[in-house]
């Protein structure tokens, strides 16, 4: 039997969740350098708002709700997952502030869109937006989805005991790079920041040449690269990644979107010298697939539906965008109503696939991950031999990720009841779209974007649509980037106090 | 009338004609197939401009929020004085030009390649004031998030000094 809840278990989880509280408030201080930079002086006092309460609320729970006692697992997932809501409330109060969007639900909704690192938005007047609030949309993915809240945090405060492992492996990231989290959360930064200065003197290079002045070079190519290494998706113009007109701008944008999706212990392992691991591993090998048949499946079709002709166009807007919803990015060089009015349903629905089943795990890619996809194929591919030898006969399997690792029914049981709750959420979640009155193409479109933190939009996500869909989206949003699973316990959790109430 | 009034009427008609006919941005994006390869008429506020050799990108924004990359010679695009953005107005720009949904010339791009290009107004800088109780607000609230964190750091260290009464 499940043991109630008490108030040591809520006093533990409110003390721990302190951190998030801080290393939130730091994190709403860094676009004030931007604002100086800028000289945007008059959005210094949003952040600085945001900030302070920030560190107000993680003071009163640092000193009220003190504990000694160690966090278990169950305090582990719903700290995590409260943390993933708390977070983007506080981000959202400069955003409002600054009049970025229509209302606080709006925030709200962006500044989930960013941690997440989805890219879907509701911001209103984009290119007119201050630099520092657009610098923070995209600061947001950067250290929301690509490097994690948690992950920074342990960094910084150097925790190693239990609990810091526990909130490690709750927010998607496993712990497997280096014995130790601290050591392994500062490797995961280490990569993330050398992948941004890469990205950013790419970006800036491909501007300048495509005729950006120097300033508007570094500060897009600054942002892109944040949000393209974190497969995020967001972009300083409202025209996305169309305002440029540039392949060259979009070849950086692929590059960053594949380091992004490919897996933190393949990076270390490849840059540790192990490079053969990129020919090797299962979800390098499932990850290339998906993106080649997906790439060829959208360019045919496009092609024999006479929307894009030319080769180059094929590649600029099928492949592209076939890697922007694989790698779970949502970088967008076509407008939203044309996905829904121009684009083939084929297309549309490969797309869907794409963005459900996402990138690597342990990257920051969204979705059900490669890793899962591939040992679902493994397994299948071994029932299948189990049913055609003898019953005497013996069949195992294994896959290659890092090590050779046995294919155990464990193994396959996890990567099953990730996908059936993606499945199962996606379903939800395109129930209730088609419900506000979308066709069910775009509503498969639009969940599965929102649920995979991808934000490729077909035009339905915007500042005008229903305040339901905006909730719904935010919650698959929180949910996807928590891989479901924790949101389903902290549901547990809140369903158990309500029932049984909280005990001394 | 001599032939300089009816001259410079004819000229401020057709001046005139496409302003009055300017499709939006949201009609072309959305029956953008109709409107494949025909002559088009566009206005909006410059938000960026990139000089390619002889000729540029101009992205227009329309007052409804939708923008469309304008292909121009290299001279139309350097008369632009403002570029609109947090702190500017930027130059608003009349163009008619032929519409493409997607550009074999630019990778599928949707544009429209400008024939005429009239700079109808130009743009200004945007004084952008502080909000003084907004900011007396942030101020006061850091300064209480400060001392609170010194405050309850201390009293939380004089706790720790205070040793607990022997108990037998």
């Amino acid at each position: 039997m499940i043991p109630s809840l008490t108030r040591e278990d809520l006093k533990i989880i409110g003390y721990n969740l302190r951190n998030a509280f801080y290393i939130t408030g730091v994190f709403l201080l860094v676009p004030i350098v931007v604002a100086a930079v800028y000289r945007e002086f008059n959005t210094v006092p949003y952040f600085l708002i945001g900030s302070a309460l920030a560190f107000i609320i993680g003071n009163l729970l640092s000193f009220f709700l003190r504990t000694e006692k160690e966090m278990e697992v169950k305090h582990a997932i719903v700290m995590v997952a409260l943390a993933w809501l708390i977070a983007p409330l506080l981000a959202s109060i400069p955003i409002w502030l600054a009049n970025a969007t229509a209302s606080y639900l709006d925030a709200g909704f962006e500044a989930i869109s960013g941690f997440t690192g989805t890219g879907l938005t509701v911001a209103t007047g984009i290119d007119y937006m201050s630099h520092s609030i657009n610098f923070l949309r995209h600061f947001l993915q950067f250290v929301g989805d690509g490097v994690g809240i948690l992950v920074i945090s342990l960094s910084i405060l150097g925790r190693t005991e239990m609990s810091s492992v526990l909130a490690f492996k709750g927010e998607s990231k496993d712990v497997g790079i280096r014995p130790s989290v601290v050591r392994t959360s500062r490797i995961i930064i280490g990569i993330a920041v050398t992948f941004l200065i890469i990205g950013t003197v790419l970006f800036t290079i491909a501007g300048i040449r495509e005729g950006l002045d120097p300033g508007t070079a570094v500060f897009d190519g600054l942002n892109h690269s944040m949000t393209g290494y974190a497969t995020g998706g967001f972009s300083t113009h409202s025209q996305n990644l169309l305002y440029y007109h540039s392949i060259l701008f979009e070849v950086v944008a692929v590059i960053l979107m594949i380091i992004g999706a490919l897996n933190f212990n393949l990076h270390y392992a490849v840059l540790g010298g192990k490079r053969k691991e990129i020919l090797k591993n299962i979800e390098v090998k499932v990850l290339l697939f998906w993106l080649l048949a997906t790439g060829l499946i959208v360019s045919a079709n496009l092609l024999n539906t006479n929307v894009y002709s030319s080769v180059e166009a094929l590649f600029r807007k099928g492949v592209f965008h076939a890697i922007s919803a694989q790698t779970t990015t949502g970088f967008q060089t076509v407008y939203p109503s044309h996905f829904a009015l121009v684009w083939p349903a084929l297309s549309i629905f490969v797309l869907s696939i794409a963005m459900i089943v996402g990138g690597s795990a342990n990257s920051t890619s969204g979705g059900i991950k490669m890793l899962r996809v591939g040992v679902l194929f493994k397994s299948f591919k071994r029932e299948v031999k189990r049913l055609l030898l003898p019953r005497s006969a013996v069949v195992t399997g294994s896959f290659h990720h890092i090590e050779d690792t046995p294919l155990t029914d464990k193994v396959v049981a996890g990567a099953a009841l990730v996908a059936i709750s993606y499945i199962v959420f996606f379903s939800i979640g395109t129930m209730i779209t088609a419900a506000h009155g979308y066709s069910l193409e775009d509503s498969m479109f639009e969940t599965s974007s929102a649920l995979g933190n991808v934000g490729l939009s077909c035009g339905i996500t915007s500042p005008a649509m229903p305040a339901t869909l905006k909730v719904t989206y935010m919650f698959l949003m929180w949910a996807g980037r928590l891989e479901i699973i924790a949101v389903l316990v902290l549901m547990g959790f809140v369903i158990l106090g309500l029932r049984r109430g909280i005990k001394k | 009338m001599n032939w300089k009034v009816c001259f410079l009427l004819v000229l401020l008609l057709m001046l005139a004609m496409p302003l009055a006919s300017a499709e939006s941005g949201r009609e072309l994006i959305e029956n953008s197939s109709g409107y494949d390869g025909k002559t088009v008429s566009f206005r909006g506020e410059v938000i960026g401009v990139m000089i390619r050799d002889d000729f540029a990108w101009v992205n227009l924004l329309d007052n409804e929020g939708y923008a469309i990359g304008i292909w121009c010679p290299a001279e139309n695009a350097k008369a632009i004085l403002f570029i609109g953005d947090y702190s500017h107005v930027g130059d608003s720009v009349q163009v008619a030009g032929t519409f493409h949904m997607a550009c074999a010339e630019h990778g599928g791009d949707l544009d429209i390649h400008a024939e005429n290009f009239i700079i109808v107004a130009t743009g200004q800088e945007v004084d952008r004031p502080t909000n003084l109780p907004i900011a007396a607000l942030g101020v006061a609230l850091m300064a209480v998030a400060i001392l609170m964190t010194f405050y309850l750091r201390r009293i939380r260290k004089e706790k720790q000094k205070i040793l607990p009464w022997p108990s037998y």
